[in-house]
């Protein structure tokens, strides 16, 4: 019987805007419209499920390099040989190579593309250090391009980009070796920044190395870039094909090393007693092991050893390689258990990071490598290292964090949280982008939001009371509802937006976070997350591939959610508009009466068996999002309600909806948990909500 | 005065380690209320950013949210803010009371509050905070005046700007 009520009142409401004749049209704007203007159309390398398809194919270079670390000069020189693979169906004319150190060299484009003003003040320090005559010269020093025979490869430079000429193109299916012979000067990356370099050490004079990007690499050449060639600016990183590696690195006898692959002579570099404690390592799940000890290190860093020795690594199946070393390097290793399988985890150290790095970053590795194995695919390296870099850096098997205690080797839980956030987000980078390889010159958000997204739950999983800061909805807000003119959608290139980290980090992991939490719930999240993982591993997916496969595993339609969320940067923001208050009322002809009790509020004036409310909800955001609502009954007991965010499809602005129940209702409040990223909360409770942040805090100061 | 090159290098490496996570980035909420005649000013700023500043600045050891936190702290909050904000409200130079700060993560919130204001047609700002030690430092500026929100992006270049309501 009430139904029909309803029914009739629902009707009321849609046909009552007819009556005008029609002179203007338009196209579709409706925010749950397909996505077919947005993507692109799925063919027989990426296909509709958003997995590879049948004709997807993918590249593969091996590289072979010899490197020499110059510990006075703070130079590398290298050779390498690089074959590569053309498993693509095109015949190539040319092959494109990167040179990211050009990045650094004297006649950088980098700094010319940053608009400059005169600023009021300067720190003294970086005032003296840009007066110099001569700028640091980072940039790459090519020796030589051979053909295999030793011939002369023809070649030209662009920048930070190199294009091989070969004489006749290689054929698809074929292969094409090559040789490169370089040196360049390491940046200092303390005094100059970088993804790489040495932090120098005055009180001994020593020098940590975290080294990358150090040697001429292939670019990609996929089904959907053709070669991805786009110049390395500074800040979009890096597109690089999978291959095997066969490293040779010569540094001075007294460092120690760890780099990306398998050490093939352990026993030339490592000391009885230093093999020993490895091998107790592999065993131990519960503690790391000391490896070399702080004792050991302190030694070395005494003196400077002259002879070299060189280590020798095979990395299989990898899109990169980095390695880090030093004199004053501690070495601790433990082993985690990946579904049967052991992993190690180990952090290289200097002395000045410990006992932080000792207490915490191997622990912080095997934790990361266990959760995100959880949610993606067993961790199929044999080992992930941190090491002391003191950036944020990210590489195959290895990457450089931050964090170091006080001198008195005290340190705060700031900074403590810190090192463990970092440690996490840069092992957890192993699996996006180091073997679900997007292309992070074009698209930051797929590693860094993704990653960001999975390094929250590894947080967790690490410490329950980890203190969450970027991810959580709330903690998007000040972002977006900032100045438009200096927001991108996330869909852009990561070179060319404003707010870096809350673009390209934050704003995708909290939209993740929010289809998890909220929109999907976890089981089906979940399962589609992990589907995405596995169908891309060791492989090259586009944004689209991540967008068809959560629906296509989920069986959630999510355009919506993508569209205004990834490509738009409009704002969540839902309230609650008024309410109207019903009883009903029985008459003698089996029909039932609404009768509006008009009193203002929401109390009634007069008991009833059931309470009828008709809420209207208002959308002044840009996004569509679930209406979230909690009831506070008059008894203090609670209710909540959520309405699919479909339930906008007809009205984007407002919608009015019943509520009916058999008890008084005190008070209503729109996402009373802030899981949606709702920008303006004050129009989020009914009645209004009368003090806000500022009054709470002074009330609780002035009493 | 020429300029050499690396001079512009130098300011904008900040960006190139920007590789992992860090930004620079305060948040200044200003809100007329008419009921109280006055402006309310919560500001957010990240905790370590903070710190470092005020250490250096004032040759101090904050150790915020440590059991060695210095206890006296809000005298030293209160003097960066007020070295580095000015207010002027509808064209007259205003002063500011430090009501207080919390913490929260890894924020600070400090909460500002100017009296005795019946109306408001422009606010201009002077934001400093933070841009001396982080090149990179943005500082938003939102208004709120009745209905009607304003915002701007400062920098260490534009550290003053005028928000018409």
């Amino acid at each position: 019987m009430k139904k029909i009520g309803f029914l009739i009142l629902s009707l009321v409401f849609l046909t009552s805007s007819y009556s005008q004749i029609t002179t203007k049209g338009h196209t579709n704007e409706n925010k749950f419209k397909q996505m077919y203007d947005l993507l692109a159309t799925p063919n027989e390398q990426h296909n509709a499920s958003g997995a590879p398809g049948k004709g997807y194919t993918q590249q593969k270079v091996d590289y072979k390099i010899d490197i020499t670390l110059d510990d006075e000069k703070q130079k590398i020189s290298g050779e390498e040989t690089i074959k590569y693979h053309n498993n693509s169906p095109d015949n190539l004319e040319f092959l494109w190579v990167q040179l990211d150190q050009n990045m650094r060299a004297k006649d950088s484009k980098t700094p010319d593309i940053n608009p400059t003003k005169i600023p009021e003040k300067l720190n003294k320090n970086r005032f003296e250090k840009s007066y110099v005559d001569e700028p640091f010269d980072g940039g790459f020093n090519i020796m030589s391009v051979t053909n295999i025979d030793g011939s002369p490869l023809s070649y030209t430079i662009n920048q930070t980009m190199m294009r091989i000429n070969l004489v006749k193109p290689l054929a698809s299916g074929e292969k094409f070796e090559f040789n490169i012979k370089w040196w360049y000067n390491i940046n200092n990356h303390r005094e100059d920044g970088g993804r790489s370099g040495y932090e120098h050490f005055p009180k001994d004079g020593n020098n940590n190395y975290v080294i990358a990007q150090f040697y001429p690499r292939l670019c990609v050449y996929d089904n959907v870039e053709g070669w991805q060639n786009d110049q390395f600016w500074g800040r979009s990183e890096f597109a690089l094909e999978f291959g095997d590696f066969t490293v040779n690195i010569t540094v001075p006898e007294d460092h120690m090393l760890g780099a990306t692959g398998v050490l093939l002579n352990e026993k030339e570099v490592l000391s009885k007693t230093e093999l020993k404690r490895l091998a107790e390592a592999k065993k131990s799940f519960d503690n790391p092991v000391i490896i070399r000890t702080q004792e050991e290190a302190i030694n070395f860093e005494k003196s400077k050893a002259t002879k070299t020795k060189t280590w020798k690594f095979f990395a299989e199946n990898v899109r990169d390689y980095a390695f880090a070393t030093s004199r004053k390097f501690i070495w601790d290793g433990m082993a985690v258990d990946i579904n049967g399988k052991t992993v190690m985890a180990y952090s290289l150290y200097s002395k000045e990071a410990n006992p932080l790095y000792g207490d915490h970053s191997t622990r912080a590795v095997a934790q990361t490598l266990k959760t995100y194995s959880q949610y993606t695919f067993d961790y199929p390296y044999h080992k992930a290292i941190s090491v002391d870099g003191q950036m944020g850096m990210e590489y195959p098997q290895i990457c450089f964090n931050p964090g170091r205690p006080n001198p008195d080797g005290t340190y705060s839980d700031r900074v403590k949280y810190t090192m463990i956030k970092v440690t996490i987000h840069e092992v957890g980078h192993n699996f996006f982008p180091m073997i679900v390889n997007s292309d992070e010159r074009q698209w930051t958000w797929m590693d860094e939001g993704l990653n960001s997204y999975l390094e929250m739950l590894a947080e967790l999983a690490y410490d329950k009371n980890f203190p969450m800061s970027r991810g959580l909805p709330k903690n998007i807000v000040n972002y977006m509802s900032g100045d438009q003119s200096k927001i991108a959608p996330i869909m852009s290139k990561g070179d060319n937006v404003y707010s870096f980290g809350n673009n390209a980090y934050g704003k995708p992991a909290t939209g993740l976070w929010i289809l998890r939490e909220t929109i999907m719930g976890k089981e089906l999240f979940d399962h589609a997350f992990k589907t995405y993982a596995q169908r891309w591993m060791f492989k090259h997916p586009t944004p689209e591939d991540f967008f068809r496969t959560m629906e296509d595993a989920s069986g959630v339609d999510l355009d919506w959610f993508w569209r205004g969320w990834f490509f738009t940067t409009d704002v969540t923001d839902i309230g609650v508009k008024g309410v109207k208050k019903f009883y009903s009322s029985s008459n003698s002809d089996n029909t039932v009466n609404f009768i509006e009790d008009t009193h203002e509020g929401l109390g009634y004036t007069t008991n009833h068996s059931k309470y009828h409310y008709e809420i209207t909800y208002e959308k002044p955001g840009g996004l569509v999002m679930p209406i979230i609502v909690e009831f506070t009954y008059k008894d203090g007991t609670k209710e909540r309600k959520t309405y699919p965010a479909q339930i906008w499809r007809y009205t984007d602005d407002e919608v009015t909806k019943v509520f009916s129940s058999s008890k008084q209702i005190e008070s209503i409040v729109i996402d009373p948990d802030l899981e949606t990223a709702d920008v303006d909360i004050s129009n989020n409770s009914f009645p209004r909500e009368k003090s806000d942040k500022f009054d709470k805090f002074k009330k609780e100061i002035k009493g | 005065m020429k300029i050499p090159k690396t001079f512009f290098l130098l300011l904008i490496i900040p960006l190139f380690s920007f590789s992992a996570h860090k930004y620079y980035l305060s948040l200044t909420q200003i809100k007329f209320k008419p009921e109280t005649k006055s402006i309310q000013i919560i500001i957010n700023v990240f905790m370590d950013d903070i710190e470092l500043a005020l250490n250096k600045d004032y040759n101090i050891d904050l150790q915020l949210t440590t059991k060695k936190e210095l206890p006296n702290n809000n005298v030293y909050f209160e003097k960066y803010l007020r070295e580095k904000l000015q207010f002027t409200i509808d064209g007259t130079p205003k002063k500011f009371n430090y009501i207080g700060k919390e913490y929260e993560n890894d924020l600070v919130y400090f909460y500002l509050e100017i009296e005795n204001i019946a109306t408001v047609k422009n606010i201009q700002i002077t934001n400093k905070i933070l841009t001396k030690h982080f090149p990179d430092q943005q500082n938003l500026i939102k208004t709120k005046v009745g209905k009607v929100d304003k915002s701007i992006l400062l920098n260490k270049d534009e550290t003053s700007g005028t928000l018409e309501h």
